[in-house]
């Protein structure tokens, strides 16, 4: 039997292992990319997903005139700041990057209803439903840009789910003579002395990885 | 298409053969930033690198990918949520004076942004040029929130000209 790493990909074969799945211990995680033994599932033959000869079943929302939220508009616009960045359009880059902040601090009102739980919850949310739900609309469409945000984003809310039941369970010792890395590039989030040599979610090399230092926001 | 040169400095690795073959001197720079007046685009430069440092950029970027509706509704329901997860991670992390935790929340902030920004970016917002960037802020222009940066969106409408 073998089981696979919803994160990561890694594969986790018994019969290599000499270790049954079960018989491993709760506090086990991925060798690969650090995620909790139960954000892996078995490995079965390719699951047969979309497009099952249905057509297109998406709900058709008068999309029209959509109003962002200011959330939003803060990463639509720190997004831009950073398409100018890599176009070497510094000014551009600055300018998009003002407009960015304000946003943010004007979102950034205070969330009653902030806690880890619901943080833990919103993420659950997304992966059990919206992220389903945006990858069935992208094949659909066939919108290839969009099934890969699918699976990059999907991946690393899911680590960042499993990070914070980790911590849950272990707290501060969790973090002990560990640093918190971030891929810069796709989010992924890895607690280790060293950052991981390719992100296991986007591939990128070891230097594309910061060291969160915490408060820095 | 037009193309300019420019230099990855991390990747630079000094063997200086782009000043050999530059026929302007537009890779000899005080800053090592190639002088996008000087360079005719000729790809000369890019071709001598041993370390493959220096890329040619189109000075007109061609029209982005064209989104389809539901596509773009479901990705900013999507990136709603994200950005919920980065506020609500954010407020956790000022609170606690727990250091690891502090560290461990912050990352995930950044990482919910990263995460909204990309999915913006699928959802249409990929080009700066884009029609779409202008359109969005040309309508905040006329009926901005209190003290939003109307100048910084002024000079951004002035700067970056529509390419679709």
């Amino acid at each position: 039997m073998k089981y696979v790493c919803t994160v990561c990909g890694h594969v986790y074969d018994e019969e290599a292992e000499k270790v049954p799945f079960s018989s491993l211990p709760p506090q086990w995680t991925c060798p690969r990319c650090g995620a909790e033994k139960a954000m892996f599932d078995p490995l079965e033959e390719k699951k047969e997903r979309g497009n099952d000869g249905s057509t297109d079943e998406s709900p058709e929302q008068g999309q029209g005139e959509t109003k962002l939220s200011a959330g939003v508009l803060a990463a639509v616009f720190s997004n831009l700041a950073r398409g100018c960045e890599k176009q070497y359009k510094a000014e551009e880059a600055e300018l998009f990057a003002k407009i960015a902040a304000f946003y943010t601090s004007l979102s950034d009102d205070d969330d009653t209803d902030a806690s880890p739980e619901s943080l833990a919850a919103l993420a659950q949310e997304d992966i059990s439903s919206t992220y389903p739900a945006a990858r069935k609309t992208a094949e659909n469409k066939m919108d290839r840009g969009a099934l890969r945000i699918c699976t990059w984003g999907e991946k690393v809310t899911r680590i960042a789910r499993s990070l914070l039941s980790q911590y849950r369970k272990g707290g501060e010792e969790l973090l002990r003579e560990s640093e918190v890395w971030l891929c810069t590039v796709c989010g992924f989030v890895y607690i280790g002395r060293k950052p991981p040599e390719l992100c296991p979610v986007c591939k990128v090399p070891s230097w594309k990885f910061t060291n969160v230092e915490g408060g820095e926001m | 298409m037009k193309k300019t040169a420019v230099r990855n400095l991390r990747l630079c690795t000094k063997d200086c053969l782009c000043l050999y073959v530059c026929p302007t001197g537009a890779t000899d720079t005080e800053n090592s930033i190639i002088d996008t007046d000087k360079c005719t685009g000729c790809g000369d430069c890019a071709a001598a690198c041993p370390s493959g440092a220096i890329s040619m950029v189109v000075t007109h970027y061609p029209p982005q990918q064209q989104k389809n509706d539901d596509v773009k509704s479901i990705l900013t329901s999507l990136a709603e949520n994200r950005c919920r997860s980065e506020r609500i991670a954010r407020q956790l992390a000022r609170k606690t004076d727990r250091p690891g935790e502090k560290k461990l929340l912050t990352a995930i902030a950044i990482s919910s942004r990263l995460v909204a920004e990309d999915i913006m970016r699928e959802a249409g917002f990929m080009l700066p040029q884009s029609r779409c960037t202008h359109e969005l802020l040309e309508k905040i222009l006329a009926d901005p929130p209190q003290g939003f940066p109307a100048e910084a969106a002024r000079k951004l409408l002035e700067m970056i000209e529509i390419n679709d």
